[in-house]
């Protein structure tokens, strides 16, 4: 009897495969925090984190250190259960995502070819939104759990917020999926690939733009940081955490950030597409290592962007940011979604 | 027994556990997440039925939003253990006795059903649950009920409206 | 399907005449034209003219039963709308949503008549009942309809629940939703106990939706709590079409599953039927005698006429279908004119109607007449309906069973008769107890009663029309 029969080969690599992108999102969130205080300096006019290492390179390592050695607190009023499985919940669901996202085409070693995706599930548009959509418990969860009137009003705040873009986004990505007539991800990037066919941007602007914006909701950044608007509500959903759960938090933001600019690029600019340049002329593997280096450099246009947004544009006030969700995103998704649909059936009736 | 055996009874038992633990919580929050979980559970039943479509579109609706609206309302309105309305012994016996017999009619109707006794359940074949194939039954056969709860969602949202906005 | 599709454009015509159309006053003039054209165009398609050709897959199945009593809600809801629409009014603010969501409920009741799938009658009591709930609660600053509607909400979605496991049931053991397959189906193969199971879910269900004792208990406090103009929408017009789908659905079923046809797993229907009718009969009756209020009499006066029309149920033959006809009409004229009056009123005791005959006689006639055809009196419509009912059970052989509910329409008159009483024979110690009323109320009551009385006196005025 048989119990569990495996292709140990394909699950070794698999597993390879998930170390790799998770330490890879996490090495990349490191990272970011350190850009996020360069880039902030660079706009505001100063020098930023400069001691730490050459260029103050060693800096998030050192943020990291003091958060692990903080001492740890746990209020005696909380839900300790809950108040534990927060943080870990939000930093799960950031990191679930990147398992349907296409890293690259493939390599082959040891005669074999390893795709560079974890699953290539065919709704795999759909379970990106599915995470998405639980990445809010964390923060409700995080919130109600400290027992802290502040913490509450913020979870709440972020969970609204949160479910009002995921519609729009959810109304915007239907857009998009007319277009591609396919939810896999590996198939859109394929399909962004072929000669004469451009990147999904060109069919999709408003769509995309869209996406953008609910992009930064859903990552409760700036201009959308409602949920830990500091001047309103002290520190946000996280004020009562300390010590690396707090790190948590912070590091699943942007974890976070990181996944989306994954997200945008690959379905609207081509994933691991580089522009005019053929990529089965030259060997796969080498093809596989420029198209990630694609890929990231996209990648991390966009994670400016958002920095960049971020450094420059004040935070919505609450009614405001329910205002442009629900009657500005959702009517525009709408048309943009009935405008796509009539243009592809004029176009197949022609 | 193969992985998909396997996989069955372990979300089965989950499913039936969590949804206990839903009844048991004190706390309506604790309710809430275990609710939560029984989506989880049932979603991988999907899963194991090779609807992957259902799987996504029932964590979406249910344990995306739903949920996170349930759990909204119930922070909202501070429920909490001391909030549970406490009830005389003699209810909750009376409800754990016909909630039983009706459990016991259940099982029995199931256990003495004869033509469910030689069919197979179709695991991990069947492409009803993909969603090229869901899309073009709906929008073929189903097409009718398809378009008529418009009107149900319709008539739900004019009463939010009619309900829920201030003058 | 023109009276499906039309009653969901009228709806969304109404919600779009609240956003662009500012005179509050026109909406009951657009309602009442887009009621006289569903009407229309219902008749339209009974004598054959359908707007619309659509395949449905055998979902729906239009035919002149279902088409006709289409007309008869249609007519009705135009009824109620002409005499109740300036009620409607002082509810609230959005006047406009809620005759839009009297429109989508008559939708749920044109899919109701025609349903050929179980999936397209989830869809259609869904649909007749989702707007009620709002209605019930549209009275936002009373508590008691806040509570109405919560309490409405719950135990319908509580119902439909059953509803959907007994779909599930049914459709395990058949493997399709579909009303015939199951027939054709369940004649060639042995009965499966899971439809058995099934479709006394489905009992069960229907019992909640049409508040058949002993699952009524929602019954009387959303009665008096909704505000009453949606009162007499809900007890009258739905309630009826909840009886026509019950009907509908068991009368292609009874013969299947019945104990008769199967002994191994039927089910003895009669036996369950005669149950919920006399549990029905009892609790409606005798609690309607200890009413102090007649708003709240007239709820439960609303499980015991439930229990009447479950006799539909209980014998499914020609006589019980015209019944279900008459009754159907006769139990909408008589409740809507009665509420109408009702609502006119400022105290709903009993007392409260002390020597209305004084100061508006033509009220207390209107009344008197709709209570008198409630009561089932000659010579007004109740009589005739409950009459068909009856005799369709005797003609089954269960004469016990009619004597059972003549004596339970007996004490019924004596709570009827209570509210005649106090306009007649005692006098108001105050100011007149009612609201001046608008000519048009008093038109729209003399409809109601000029149509209680000629059907009461020629019945065949209305069946006639099953047999054109």
């Amino acid at each position: 009897m048989i119990v569990l029969a495996f292709d140990f080969a394909l699950f070794l690599e698999k597993l390879i495969l998930i170390a790799v992108v998770i330490f890879g999102s996490l090495g990349v969130a490191l990272y970011t925090t350190f850009a996020e205080r360069k880039v902030a300096a660079i706009l505001q006019d100063r020098r930023g984190p400069n001691r730490a290492g050459p260029f103050g390179l060693l800096q998030p390592f050192a943020d990291g250190l003091k958060l692990v050695f903080k001492e740890e607190i746990i209020p005696n009023t909380s839900n300790k259960t809950l108040f534990i499985m927060g943080p870990g919940l939000a930093m799960t669901a950031a990191l679930m995502t990147s398992a349907v996202l296409p890293w690259g085409n493939k390599v082959e070693l040891f005669d074999r070819t390893i795709a560079l995706q974890i699953a290539d599930v065919n709704i795999g548009m759909l379970y990106v939104f599915a995470v998405v959509s639980m990445g809010v418990y964390g923060i409700m969860i995080g919130g109600w759990a400290s027992n802290n009137k502040f913490s509450l009003m913020a979870a709440l705040r972020g969970a609204s917020q949160a479910i009002s873009y995921e519609l729009a986004m959810g109304l915007s990505l239907i857009a998009l999926v007319m277009v591609t007539g396919s939810l896999s991800l590996k198939t859109i990037v394929e399909q962004q690939m072929l000669p004469g066919h451009l990147w999904n941007i060109a069919y999709q602007p408003l769509g995309f733009l869209l996406f953008l914006v609910c992009a930064f909701a859903e990552c409760n950044r700036t201009p959308f940081d409602l949920p830990e608007a500091e001047n309103e509500l002290n520190f946000g959903y996280h004020q009562e955490y300390s010590s690396m759960k707090l790190g948590f938090y912070l590091f699943a933001e942007y974890v976070n950030m990181f996944i989306s600019s994954a997200i945008m690029a690959t379905i609207y600019f081509g994933g691991y597409d580089i522009p005019f340049l053929d990529e089965s002329k030259i060997s796969p593997n080498i093809a596989a290592i420029l198209g990630i280096g694609a890929l990231m450099t996209k990648i991390i246009i966009f994670i400016f962007v958002f920095m960049w947004v971020r450094w420059t544009i004040p935070r919505f006030r609450y009614d405001q940011l329910m205002n442009l969700g629900w009657k500005k995103m959702v009517p525009l998704a709408l048309a943009n979604m009935l405008l796509t649909g009539a243009i592809i059936l004029w176009l197949q009736g022609k | 027994m193969g992985t998909t055996q396997l996989l069955f009874w372990l979300l089965s038992a989950l499913s039936i556990f969590s949804a206990m633990m839903v009844l048991i919580s004190k706390n309506p929050v604790h309710s809430v997440l275990w609710l939560v979980l029984v989506f989880f559970t049932i979603s991988g039943h999907y899963i194991l039925l090779n609807a992957q479509f259902l799987f996504i579109v029932n964590l979406i609706v249910y344990a995306g939003a739903i949920m996170v609206l349930f759990l909204f309302v119930i922070m909202l309105m501070n429920l909490n253990k001391d909030a549970e309305p406490q009830k005389s012994i003699w209810m909750k016996l009376a409800g754990a006795i016909s909630g039983g017999s009706l459990l016991l009619i259940f099982v029995s109707v199931v256990r003495s059903a004869s033509e469910m006794q030689s069919k197979q359940a179709l695991l991990k074949t069947g492409n009803i649950g993909l969603i090229d194939q869901l899309g073009k039954t709906l929008f073929s056969e189903y097409v009718i009920p398809f378009e008529i709860s418009s009107v149900l969602f319709l008539s739900a949202m004019v009463g939010a409206v009619a309900i829920g906005k201030k003058h | 399907m023109n009276a499906i599709i039309l009653s969901a454009i009228f709806g969304v015509v109404l919600m779009m005449a609240s956003a662009f159309v500012s005179n509050r006053s026109l909406y009951k003039t657009i309602a009442l034209a887009c009621l006289v054209l569903l009407v229309g165009a219902n008749i339209a398609e009974t004598l054959g003219y359908s707007f619309f050709t659509i395949d449905t897959h055998n979902m729906l199945a239009f035919n002149k039963m279902g088409l006709f009593f289409n007309t008869i809600c249609f007519t009705a809801t135009l009824l109620y709308v002409f005499i109740s629409s300036s009620e409607i009014e002082r509810v609230d603010n959005y006047t406009a949503e809620y005759f839009a969501l009297i429109f989508f409920s008559l939708c749920g009741i044109a899919i109701l008549t025609s349903f050929n799938n179980l999936l397209m009658m989830f869809l259609g009591i869904e649909i007749m009942s989702i707007p009620l709930y709002i209605l019930t609660g549209s009275d936002k600053r009373n508590l008691k309809s806040n509570e109405a509607a919560l309490k409405y909400f719950l135990m319908g979605s509580f119902s439909t629940g059953i509803l959907l496991l007994g779909i599930a049931f049914i459709y395990g053991a058949t493997g399709s939703f579909g009303l015939e397959s199951i027939k054709v189906g369940t004649l060639q193969m042995q009965l499966s106990i899971l439809e058995v199971t099934g479709c006394i879910l489905l009992l069960i269900a229907f019992a909640f939706k049409v508040s058949a004792a002993p699952f009524h208990f929602w019954t009387p406090d959303v009665y008096d709590g909704a505000p009453s103009v949606f009162t007499s929408f809900m007890a009258s017009i739905i309630k009826v079409a909840g009886f026509y789908a019950f009907v509908k659905l068991f009368e292609s079923r009874i013969e299947t599953t019945s104990f008769a046809t199967n002994p191994a797993v039927g089910v003895n229907w009669h036996l369950l039927f005669a149950i919920l009718i006399i549990a029905t009969l009892f609790v409606g009756n005798i609690t309607a005698v200890f009413q102090q209020s007649v708003k709240r009499m007239l709820a439960y006066s609303s499980i015991a006429q439930a229990g009447f029309m479950l006799f539909a149920l209980f014998s499914v033959n020609a006589f019980s279908k015209e019944g279900l006809y008459l009754y159907a009409a006769g139990y909408c004229l008589a409740t809507i004119g009665i509420f109408a009056v009702l609502v006119r009123m400022k105290d709903y005791t009993f007392e409260g109607f002390n020597g209305l005959a004084k100061h508006e006689p033509t009220l207390a006639f209107a009344t008197t007449v709709c209570l008198l055809s409630l009561a089932g009196i000659p010579l007004t419509v109740g009589f005739f309906a409950k009459y068909f009912m009856l005799a369709a059970v005797v003609k089954q052989g269960y004469a016990w069973l009619a004597i059972v509910g003549v004596l339970f329409a007996g004490v019924s008159i004596y709570y009827y008769f209570r509210v005649i009483a106090a306009m007649y024979f005692k006098s108001a110690d105050e100011n007149p107890a009612a609201v001046a009323t608008s000519s048009t109320v008093k038109i729209g009551l003399a409809v109601v009663v000029a149509g209680i009385i000629i059907l009461g006196v020629w019945p065949h005025a209305l069946l006639n029309f099953l047999y054109f």
